[in-house]
């Protein structure tokens, strides 16, 4: 990760700026009548609205649901993918076992495997969890087994020098010093976590984020349905700026390095 | 053998088959005793490394075989430490100092007890300041104190040393050579220095060992016969040295010319 200077105040005010100008200029064509408001609602109106979204509660149910699907997929997908990464990065004979499967299933859009998934899972929360694991899974692996492999041997020797066993390399050597480019790995697949569980709240019907969207649209309900695109744009937000926050803190090593 | 390395009729080929271009050690054998300083010269090119690997336990012989107080060495053998050409390469830059020298002694005395004998070895190569420093924090020369102070840490036997001064400017060396006497002197390791630089070679050592040019073999056992303790300028300028120095320079340059 190629570390920027800051952006200075002034650079920050001119990206808000734009921002804004886009707002007002819509705002201003609902007002005079130039864009029907049905259909694009005020931005003053959407934002109040979910505004109201989130004061009055609302908001929890829908969004406790969408990121426990999230979450629950991006930490089991995760952890699973860091542990085959980790083998198929460091053992060859691993890695010639399982290449060929995955380079067949990495290509494909995961959201193309709803139907079929929803035919052999059913429309449970397995089906929910494996779809969204999917995409959380291949950039995960793939950037897991780069990491592993590009470990240097000299650290590798040196433990090995000092005694530790395969186990001990691989927990204490490998995977930290494979960590930098498994977090990349990770925060793609947050990103990617979020779409695939808009999408099959969407296809299933999970009273999720994604659902209420559809929903809402189907219900003529134009207003409601921009105010919860606005609380997903937040929550996509957020889930990237935690990550960011968190991968600084624990990875500082690896930016600050030269 | 009763020495406490003892290195016999190593060979190693790398790849399938054994040819003059594969074959990168012919053979060497040697003794090194109990806290000896041996040092091993050769051209470069001429495998000094993978001698040291081999040594080691990193990396297996073609044929011939390595004992360490007379047991067969077959992975890294306990009480054996290594200490890489690339310091910067062998610490972990997500740990401090402290916990990379806590690195070679954490699993034999847990933590807490772990913390409290890296600060004494951190003292001992003088960066008890700097504990907390991360390796990138520090300038070349510090970064391979702590690697010395964490090979020390772990108490070897035999501490191996794979060029570890080559790559830090001249006079940090001079530094670091005291600091590796000193510590010699003080806990009489046997140490095995491989290095292409004669004068650091003859500097150190009680012996040393002058190796032929790929295929390797060992040419001679020089013992250098300069009394100790040394002194970083007189000990380089007694006529024993000089004629050391002579003496091996004209056989390095003379191994790279016909060989």
């Amino acid at each position: 990760m190629a570390d920027r200077p800051a952006h200075s105040t002034m650079e920050r005010l001119l990206g808000v700026t734009t921002l804004a100008v886009i707002l007002v200029a819509i705002e201003a064509s609902v007002w005079t009548g130039s864009v029907n408001g049905f259909i694009v609602p005020a931005p003053s109106r959407i934002l109040t609205r979910s505004f109201e979204l989130v004061a009055s509660g609302e908001v929890f149910l829908p969004l406790a649901t969408t990121l426990y699907l999230l979450f629950a997929a991006y930490f089991i997908a995760s952890a699973l993918a860091i542990l085959l990464g980790i083998l198929m990065g460091r053992f060859p004979a691993i890695y010639n076992l399982f290449e060929p499967l995955i380079e067949g299933i990495r290509p494909l859009p995961k959201a193309a495997l709803l139907p079929l998934l929803i035919l052999l899972l059913g429309l449970g929360d397995t089906m929910k969890l494996t779809v969204i694991g999917l995409a959380v899974f291949f950039p995960v692996l793939i950037n897991t087994i780069q990491g592993v492999q590009g470990v240097d041997p000299t650290l590798v020797n040196t433990a090995r020098t000092f005694g530790y066993g395969t186990g001990a390399i691989l927990y204490k050597v490998v995977l930290p010093a494979a960590m930098p480019l498994i977090a990349a790995g990770m925060r793609v697949s947050l990103a990617l976590a979020l779409i695939l569980a808009v999408i099959t709240e969407m296809i299933t019907g999970t009273k999720g984020l994604g659902y209420l969207i559809v929903d809402m649209q189907r219900s003529f309900k134009v207003l409601d349905m921009y105010a919860w695109l606005v609380v997903l744009a937040i929550v996509g937000y957020l889930l990237n700026a935690i990550f960011i926050f968190l991968e600084r803190r624990g990875l500082h090593w690896a930016s600050t390095r030269e | 053998m009763g020495s406490r390395l003892h290195v016999s009729q190593l060979k190693k080929a790398f790849g399938p088959v054994e040819s003059a271009h594969t074959l990168a050690i012919e053979d060497v054998s040697f003794d090194v005793d109990e806290s000896e300083f041996l040092s091993i010269v050769g051209p470069s090119g001429c495998g000094k490394s993978t001698l040291l690997q081999i040594v080691a336990g990193l990396i297996p012989a073609t044929s011939g075989a390595v004992h360490v107080d007379d047991r067969l060495v077959t992975e890294p053998p306990e009480g054996l430490v290594y200490v890489f050409q690339q310091y910067g390469r062998s610490l972990f830059p997500w740990r401090t100092t402290l916990e990379n020298v806590m690195f070679a002694v954490q699993r034999k005395l847990g933590k807490a007890e772990a913390r409290e004998h890296s600060r004494e070895y951190l003292k001992k190569v003088g960066l008890q300041d700097f504990e907390n420093h991360y390796p990138w924090q520090l300038s070349g020369g510090m970064q391979q104190r702590v690697v010395i102070a964490r090979a020390l840490a772990a108490q070897p036997k035999v501490l191996l040393l794979d060029e570890p001064f080559s790559s830090v400017d001249a006079l940090t060396r001079i530094e670091l050579h005291e600091l590796i006497l000193d510590l010699w002197t003080k806990h009489r390791f046997t140490a095995v220095l491989v290095t292409h630089d004669v004068d650091e070679a003859i500097y150190l050592a009680d012996r040393v060992l002058v190796l032929s040019k790929r295929p390797t073999v060992a040419l001679e056992s020089i013992p250098t016969g300069i009394p100790r303790p040394r002194h970083p300028i007189e000990s380089r300028e007694t006529p024993e040295f000089l004629k050391l120095r002579h003496e091996l320079l004209g056989r390095l340059l003379g191994a790279n010319r016909n060989g």
